[in-house]
């Protein structure tokens, strides 16, 4: 079981004292907040990207670059990477890149945005949505495993005899976790190639996301990728710690009532009640983590989302040092005792290796008969 | 014979209220003329002003409230639908529209629907035809033919010419629906799986 953070790069007003930070500090307390991760012993971090105010991160893999360079063990991911609006082919290139710096670290989150214009923005239309996020990724799927590729689509000028560079470090693509939301499409997507499914979970009441899952696992048994209990599930989760849950639910009300997500509307007790947010002390964390296993089965990385709304960045280390310290060690061990031998990991760059010279050397043998 | 299900919707503001009225007269003259026909009817009413705040707080969280959410099943799962809202600037209440907005707009094709509406003056009666209707074509719900206007004077009219005719005639549209309908399956809530090999053909034009 992996476990992470993942940031969606907001630039917002603290509400408590009208100060916000400029896009500068934002980007450097980013950076800060994926160190820290790894101090804590985190094992992924994952960045949005976007494309208008007030977000920060329109281009991931210039940070995720930096990052790499000042950590030695997180893995370093996306939440998500447009595959709608970016081209496939600069997605193959820029991630192979990172890949070769990060010495393998890397894996990525596939998604179609949530912000309308971007598709005109990028010379695409939003209608193709769906067709856009399938097309896109068969041809950035075949350019990390084919060394020449002739390509016709119908959404990109067409390719022969092309080669992206540098190739993926051992001939190994990065991971590719699909994340969705809505679209059973998407589910299905990521079952046909065996691709992880990230459900981002957190706004919405679990009933939705069982059935979404639930859809991805039935159709990647009927991919033959394997049992519907080993399908590869992410998982997000949002939460506010303090010791005392009282003084969790206080501090964090103000951002919660102001958040330019789901402020202004249902209170923080019917939000909580009703979604994965979890605003009290580090045992209420860890009861409601361990839950998600009980709707959704044994699933491979719950990634946090801890830095938006406002928060000052000092609040969210102090966040991070109380789920590094209180809430990690428990939920390693929890999730480790209840989770079958047959349930595999998240696939890393490593055991992504080692699959790929177990069927070489079966190959080989094969041959010899 | 298992009961056909008709749901209610009422967007009348006050307690008691004449949309309510309304709703009421057409919801048991309908129930009147099944039982007539031997059809037994099991009637739900969804009061809007209940769940004014439940409402607008999906619009802010994008989901309904388990309360929102019994709401919008009766009327998605219900064979008929009976919905009365208050003309107010020359339309449907912003309540009314609001529980309609959250519904998914698939959720009501081809469902047998009767519309009724209140104001103090008949001379908002064809905002009836003009915005009710046309929401509900949108929606492709099956609005039968007579839609029911209640100004404050029709709560004195006479039975033949009044309201009471207008009811009745109404109610035997969405009634004969019904006995048409009720023999249909309960609504799809399975996601429909388009296999990928087809949606990657879809894409080549194959």
């Amino acid at each position: 079981m992996q476990f992470g953070i993942f940031t969606v790069g907001d630039v917002t007003t603290d509400p408590t004292n009208g100060t916000t930070p400029s896009e500068f500090e934002r980007i450097k307390a980013m950076v800060a907040i994926a160190l820290k991760a790894e101090e804590i012993g985190l094992d992924v971090f994952a960045t949005g990207e976007h494309h208008n105010p007030p977000f920060v991160p329109s281009s991931p893999t210039t940070m995720l670059g930096y990052i790499a360079a000042r950590t030695e063990r997180l893995i370093l991911s996306t939440s998500t990477t447009l595959i709608t609006t970016n081209d496939p082919v600069k997605i193959a290139e820029d991630f192979a890149m990172l890949q070769h710096l990060a010495d393998g670290r890397v894996d990525l989150m596939l998604g179609r945005g949530n912000t309308g214009p971007v598709y005109p923005w990028f010379g695409q239309d939003i209608r193709m949505g769906i067709p856009l996020a399938i097309e896109n990724y068969a041809l950035l799927h075949e350019l990390w495993r084919k060394d020449v590729v002739d390509w016709e689509g119908r959404f990109r000028t067409p390719l022969q005899g092309f080669t992206s560079t540098p190739r993926p470090l051992d001939g190994v693509p990065p991971f590719v976790w699909h994340g969705s939301i809505r679209s059973p499409e998407i589910a299905e997507q990521a079952a046909y190639y065996g691709d992880g499914f990230f459900a981002n979970n957190i706004f919405w009441p679990k009933e939705h996301f069982m059935r979404l899952i639930g859809l991805y696992r039935q159709r990647y048994e009927h991919y033959g990728h394997g049992s519907a209990d080993q399908a590869i599930v992410g998982l997000g989760g949002q939460v506010f710690m303090r010791k005392n849950s009282q003084d969790a639910v206080r501090e964090f009300r103000p951002y919660f009532d102001n958040a330019p997500v789901y402020g202004h509307g249902p209170s923080l007790e019917d939000f909580t009640e009703q979604t994965p947010l979890t605003v009290g002390s580090p045992q209420q964390v860890i009861d409601k983590t361990l839950s998600f296993r009980e709707s959704f089965g044994d699933y491979q990385r719950q990634l946090f989302l801890m830095d938006h709304a406002g928060l000052p960045l000092k609040i969210v280390l102090e966040q991070l040092d109380l789920l590094g310290e209180e809430v990690l060690p428990v939920l390693r061990k929890e999730f480790a005792d209840r989770r079958p031998a047959h349930v595999p990991s998240a696939p890393t760059h490593a055991s992504l290796l080692a699959a790929k010279q177990d069927n070489n050397s079966e190959a080989v043998i094969a041959g010899n008969h | 014979m298992t009961a056909s299900k008709l749901a209610v919707v009422s967007a009348g503001l006050t307690e008691p209220s004449s949309t309510r009225l309304l709703a009421d007269r057409l919801s048991e003259a309908v129930s009147t003329q099944l039982a007539e026909q031997e059809y037994p009817v099991e009637v739900t009413v969804v009061e809007l002003r209940d769940l004014a705040v439940d409402i607008a707080n999906n619009f802010v969280a994008g989901f309904p409230s388990p309360k929102l959410a019994e709401a919008i099943k009766t009327v998605t799962e219900a064979d008929g639908l009976v919905a009365v809202t208050p003309i107010f600037t020359a339309s449907y209440s912003g309540l009314f529209k609001s529980f309609f907005d959250v519904i998914d707009n698939t959720a009501l094709i081809g469902k047998p629907v009767l519309l009724g509406a209140t104001g103090g003056t008949a001379r908002h009666s064809l905002a009836l035809e003009h915005a009710l209707r046309p929401m509900f074509s949108y929606l492709r719900a099956v609005v039968v033919p007579t839609a029911v206007y209640a100004a404050s004077e029709d709560w004195a009219s006479g039975q033949e010419t009044g309201l009471s005719s207008r009811v009745a005639r109404a109610a035997g549209e969405l009634a004969g629906l019904l006995t048409g309908a009720a023999a249909d399956g309960g609504p799809a809530d399975e996601d429909v799986i388009i296999p990928f090999e087809q949606q990657l053909a879809a894409l080549r034009g194959n």
